[in-house]
């Protein structure tokens, strides 16, 4: 994403101008709605979650600091704790009828994703589902390695390597995407 | 230092830091380390852009009305928060405005008691100052027509040769007057001055102003062998009488 794009939406967002949200939602809302219904898994549950994870964004504009995250991760960390929220509470009102571990608010791996969504992800089928799995602990349950090690049961080591392979798919897939986007623009 | 940063980055308290699962505390920690340490704002970096990355092989396309209804959201919280302000804006205008009316009031009431005060005392003094010229107009008719009255013609001296006075003394009511028709131009830093001796006592009467009026009637002290002085004093008057300026007595 350019850096010139987010400066201008930064911009919009401390004007109070709502053409920020347009603008954010245009670039970003596929993926927030993604990382929402891979927390929620549901997907009425993850438009709620967008919609107020875009409301808080609107109204913690002022406290988007740029020197200490990426705007991106900023959005990441209002939606997937804004989805966390969502699924405590939905958990706790279910609570008396079904006893969920907190723990258990990730379904580790990939096999619940519906088909009719995979045609969006077809890059994420180059990243083998073992290396997956460890990223997904990284950037979406948010476990520490030694964290990630106990809950699948892999030793540490295995899930340093994974990590870092997985890393290097992941670089390598972004890295492509990006000089197809360099080729593509320098072709018109 | 190498050390420090390597047993920092095995921590996993910046991929903590990455999603904002930090406390304030680490927070600060990781905060000072990206802020000190080129490493470890690189690997900072390179975090956030892997998890871009990975986020968007995420992606999935949203429904259709979703941004239609995010953004009626955000136009309903503002217009919420626009309405609140013009409220607010109108409420502590017409607090203050209330305020100063407050103030305005209770200065004016302040200014009025005050004022009525003044106009009640100026009334007081001025009904006071009725009686006693009542009195004074009583006294002057009942001398004046008192048969027993006697009316004693005034000269001056040789010091003012045209001073003319008439005294009306009256033993029986005790009461005596004194008209002063003529006085003669004196310098301007002297002036006439009224005395009398009564029972051994000399009293000052004050300053006859050449410009009185020449129906004024002066009321004297009354006493057996009462006499009384016109001197001439120095401007603004004297303590005692300067017996060498006598212009006129007036014995009764």
């Amino acid at each position: 994403m350019s850096t010139l794009l987010e400066k201008h939406i930064v911009e919009l967002l401390q004007e109070r101008n709502d053409k920020a949200i347009s603008l954010l939602y245009e670039h970003y809302g596929d993926t927030l709605y993604g990382v929402a219904h891979k927390v929620v898994r549901d997907e009425e549950m993850a438009q709620d979650v967008v919609q107020e994870s875009f409301v808080k964004i609107w109204k913690k504009a002022d406290s988007y600091d740029a020197s200490k995250a990426k705007l991106f991760t900023w959005l990441f960390r209002i939606t997937r704790n804004t989805a966390i929220d969502k699924l405590r509470s939905v958990n706790t009102k279910n609570d008396k009828e079904i006893q969920m571990d907190v723990s258990d608010v990730y379904n580790l791996g990939v096999h619940s994703i519906r088909p009719d969504l995979m045609d969006v992800r077809e890059n994420l089928d180059k990243i083998e589902s073992k290396y997956q799995i460890v990223l997904d602990a990284l950037f979406f349950q948010g476990m520490t390695q030694q964290e990630a090690s106990d809950e699948l049961d892999i030793p540490l080591g295995t899930i340093k390597s994974r990590l870092k392979i997985g890393l290097r798919e992941l670089k390598k897939l972004y890295g492509t995407s990006l000089a197809l986007i360099i080729v593509v623009f320098s072709t018109f | 230092m190498k050390e420090k940063i390597r047993l920092f980055l095995e921590t996993d308290l910046l991929e903590s830091y990455l999603l904002g699962n930090t406390t304030t505390e680490e927070t600060l920690q990781v905060e000072r380390y990206i802020a000190m340490y080129p490493e470890v704002r690189e690997t900072y970096n390179e975090l956030q852009s892997n998890l871009e990355a990975y986020a968007k092989m995420h992606a999935i396309k949203a429904p259709e009305g979703l941004k239609a209804r995010i953004l009626q959201k955000i136009k309903a919280q503002d217009a919420g928060r626009r309405k609140f302000r013009r409220f607010a804006i109108a409420a502590s205008i017409s607090a203050v405005m209330f305020a100063a009316s407050a103030y305005f009031f209770y200065n004016q009431n302040l200014n009025l008691h005050q004022e009525n005060a003044i106009v009640n005392t100026k009334i007081q003094n001025l009904e006071a100052d009725m009686k006693q010229q009542l009195e004074d107009v009583r006294n002057q008719f009942i001398v004046l027509n008192n048969p027993q009255t006697r009316k004693v013609s005034i000269k001056g001296n040789k010091k003012a040769k045209d001073l003319k006075a008439l005294a009306y003394i009256n033993p029986v009511k005790k009461l005596s007057y004194i008209n002063v028709q003529n006085l003669p131009q004196l310098p301007e830093n002297q002036c006439y001055q009224m005395w009398a001796e009564v029972n051994g006592e000399m009293l000052n009467l004050g300053v006859i102003e050449s410009a009185d009026d020449k129906e004024k009637l002066r009321a004297l002290p009354y006493a057996e062998d009462a006499v009384s002085y016109i001197t001439i004093e120095p401007q603004g008057g004297n303590l005692t009488p300067t017996v060498q300026n006598i212009v006129a007595n007036i014995s009764y």
